[in-house]
């Protein structure tokens, strides 16, 4: 058990474009565990991705089977090495949380449908499809590769920022 | 962050609405940067061809309410803008999260008497808490079209589907369409 502690924003690492892992040794593994167990140490958390523990590499994991809205339909435990997004379609907005921006949430426009690529731990490459809510939460945790925020993709001020409540 | 570990502050409501024009937010976002003030919170849009700004600003103490009065005076004396100020407790500043879910319900239809009322009434009674409305007037004057536009917390027990059949009714007495939606947020 490794639970890192979660960086907040304006912590800058959080609006860093990571470079890609170049190999699979003892460190990444040891990066994938930790964000593993720090995603399962947060409040109903169902994604970490590397920069909001501090090392901006590409690498994130996402688990939704535990979330009412990703437990009908989920790949359970996903860690994601250098993930890329090779097709998306849908749209569907969902009010966004993060543990990296205590305090509010934003309604978020993402991809309802995406195929995706990745390495995985046994550095064998993977494609999978992922619909629904897993294909948000993989989008929400991408989009931490390259620097971005819930913040960055709010489309309205006066909707979109709602003070959060204990998450389900 | 909006709690209440500052107890060396003052808070205050402050209203201001107007003509609209350019140039509102910027004279007193002026008067409140002047007197050091902090915005913590704000809420600023049309209504008609008004321009209606509700911000909550805080103060090191010692600070008046009177003071900050003065200013919004002298600063919108003849510009045709009113500003009503008022004090915050402790407790009104503080943000109490809802415990239940939280809704989206959306209402329209042909414009009658009585549909903001009879709505958030049937809400009200059973504990639900409107976080945030809006309406607007739309149509054509011949054939007007009423929408209207809430976030709301349930009480903790009440899902989506309750508060849906709640309105049912309402949707046929009123003759409008109404649908409630789950935006509770998701962690991410």
């Amino acid at each position: 058990m490794a639970v890192q502690t979660i960086v907040i924003y304006p912590d800058p690492i959080l609006k860093t474009l990571c470079p890609p892992v170049e190999q699979i040794d003892a460190g990444v593994l040891q990066l994938l565990e930790d964000l593993v167990d720090t995603m399962l140490a947060g409040p109903g958390s169902v994604g970490v991705a590397a920069p909001q523990i501090g090392v901006p590499l590409r690498a994130c994991v996402v688990d939704v089977s535990k979330n009412r809205h990703g437990k009908e339909n989920n790949h359970g435990r996903l860690l994601m090495v250098n993930p890329e997004i090779l097709e998306a379609s849908g749209a569907a907005v969902m009010r966004e949380g993060c543990m990296s921006v205590p305090d509010y949430t934003g309604d978020v426009e993402r991809a309802t449908e995406i195929t995706l690529r990745f390495t995985g731990p046994d550095g064998a490459l993977q494609e999978l499809r992922a619909t629904g809510f897993e294909a948000v939460a993989i989008q929400h945790e991408m989009d931490h590769l390259d620097g971005l925020l819930f913040l960055d993709r709010i489309t309205s001020l006066k909707t979109g920022l709602f003070r959060r409540k204990s998450y389900k | 962050m909006n709690d209440c570990r500052k107890a060396n502050l003052a808070h205050f409501a402050v209203t201001i609405i107007g003509k609209d024009r350019p140039g509102i937010v910027a004279d007193t976002a002026q008067v409140l940067y002047a007197l050091g003030c902090n915005v913590e919170d704000s809420s600023c849009t049309m209504l008609g061809g008004e321009f209606a700004m509700i911000l909550i600003v805080s103060h090191e103490k010692p600070f008046s309410k009177k003071r900050l009065e003065a200013e919004f005076a002298a600063k919108n004396q003849g510009n045709g803008l009113s500003a009503f100020i008022r004090s915050l407790k402790d407790d009104e500043v503080c943000y109490r999260e809802p415990e239940g879910e939280l809704c989206l319900v959306k209402v329209y239809g042909s414009d009658k008497p009585g549909i903001v009322y009879r709505i958030t009434r049937e809400l009200a009674d059973r504990q639900v808490n409107i976080t945030d409305l809006n309406t607007k007037l739309i149509g054509s004057p011949a054939e007007p079209v009423y929408v209207l536009m809430l976030e709301a917390a349930l009480p903790q027990g009440m899902t989506v589907e309750d508060a849906s059949e709640l309105l049912q009714n309402l949707k046929r007495e009123l003759c409008v369409e109404i649908s409630v939606r789950l935006i509770t947020p998701v962690s991410l």
